[in-house]
């Protein structure tokens, strides 16, 4: 099984704000914060598929993420802020209060 | 340096000719941002809208508004602190090393060419999204980006802004500032407030599980926070006001429903630059406003006995 280093990037998107206030139930909301976009190269380069599955993992935890291609740079995953990002995401908070949430290296494999 | 020199959005509709976005990404964030303060509008000393203004994003990723800007500038991720402190060499014209500007993701060109942007415009601003604070280095690229904006007033106008997230996540600062002197990460168990992010923080209380209980008002941090801090959020009694179910809500032991405010409750609310807004209901409902909870919680606890013996009836908040 091929595991690659990448770097996750958690942001918002506009989808994501309207379904935070339709709400987080919702089967449109679920699937915006479970869905990663790579670039088409290192989707190509893990094997996966658009709609594949993938496994993220960091030191904290780990969960899985449909994916999709689009403009992110190569070795970057982008993912909307959700529950799944909070499984990644540790305690340190380098003594400002805020987790860090954006540039942290994460691993990927195929499921 | 310290401190943070800005302005309204009032002025940076009437007068910016270079709005920099650095880190955010208000295509799809703050959607109404550029038609009613920054890009589009006719100001009093911009009168030709979009066409007097020059717009540049600073990102790591090709989002959605860079369709809006003139220039983007793709900097390598983790390089902004990098970058910022390239331009803060080069406004003052000291050298600057090629292959420490090749680092970041940028040629030479681009820095050279942004700061005579900077330097030659009248009314310059910076706005920055999370893509600048939350990333590694945190508050000191923020630092950074404050300090470029107060540095480049020996030249020209020049301002920054934060772009702030949520509803009235601006007001919570505003508040806690002008009532303790600082914007979060406050103790107040000593009947004084203490400032020490990374100790009194939320987050760092709860991962550490230095609190035994949680009232949260309006926020949902059990689908935003890390995962070890959710987990002490079920361990402790927490407590929810929030018009509706969430995960925050569903993880706690008591769930109040409250009216939602500007839709069911009035209230004043901060815009981004700080400027208060009041709210006018449009819809009567049948739940109490977060405001009518916590005082009748604070009246029904001050009619109990003081917690601690010797009190005299000083009450420590906490």
């Amino acid at each position: 099984m091929t595991t690659r280093r990448f770097l996750m990037n958690a942001g918002r998107t506009s989808k994501q704000g309207v379904q935070i206030n339709v709400g987080k139930d919702h089967a449109e909301y679920q699937a915006i914060v479970n869905t990663v976009t790579m670039h088409p190269d290192d989707l190509k380069e893990l094997g996966v598929a658009v709609g594949g599955t993938i496994r993220v993992r960091t030191e904290w935890g780990e969960t899985t993420f449909q994916c999709q291609e689009g403009k992110v740079p190569v070795g970057m995953i982008f993912v909307p802020y959700g529950p799944p990002t909070c499984r990644l995401m540790g305690g340190g908070t380098d003594g400002t209060g805020m987790p860090t949430s954006k540039g942290w290296e994460v691993e990927v494999e195929k499921v | 340096m310290g401190g943070k020199v800005s302005c309204t959005l009032g002025e940076v509709k009437n007068r910016a000719d270079l709005i920099i976005y650095w880190g955010g990404n208000p295509a799809e964030c703050h959607p109404r941002h550029f038609t009613k303060y920054t890009i589009m509008q006719k100001g009093k000393y911009v009168p030709n809208g979009r066409k007097d203004r020059t717009m540049v994003l600073v990102d790591i990723r090709e989002t959605p508004s860079a369709k809006a800007a003139d220039i983007f500038l793709q900097v390598r991720p983790t390089k902004d602190f990098e970058v910022i402190t390239l331009l803060r060499a080069m406004i003052k014209d000291q050298p600057v090393d090629e292959a420490a500007v090749a680092e970041t993701g940028l040629s030479l060109e681009q820095l050279r060419d942004l700061v005579a942007r900077m330097k030659a415009c009248k009314f310059g601003v910076f706005f920055f999204g999370m893509g600048l604070s939350m990333t590694r280095g945190k508050h000191m690229n923020s630092a950074a980006l404050l300090t470029l904006a107060a540095e480049m007033n020996a030249f020209t106008k020049f301002v920054a802004m934060p772009m702030r997230g949520h509803g009235n996540v601006t007001g919570g600062d505003v508040i806690l500032r002008y009532t303790t002197g600082y914007p979060f990460g406050i103790s107040l168990s000593r009947g004084y407030p203490r400032f020490n992010p990374g100790e009194f923080s939320t987050i760092d209380l709860l991962i550490r599980g230095d609190c035994d209980a949680a009232l949260i008002l309006g926020a949902d941090p059990g689908a935003t926070m890390p995962q070890p801090a959710i987990e002490h959020l079920k361990r402790i009694p927490t407590i929810v006001l929030d018009p509706k179910v969430t995960h925050t809500s569903r993880l706690a032991r008591v769930h109040i429903t409250t009216a939602a405010t500007g839709i069911s409750a009035g209230g004043t609310v901060y815009r981004m630059d700080e400027i208060p807004l009041p709210l006018r209901p449009p819809l009567k409902g049948p739940y109490p406003t977060d405001e009518e909870v916590i005082r009748r919680i604070r009246e029904a606890v001050a009619k109990k006995a003081d917690w601690m013996p010797g009190m005299n009836g000083v009450v420590a908040a906490a």
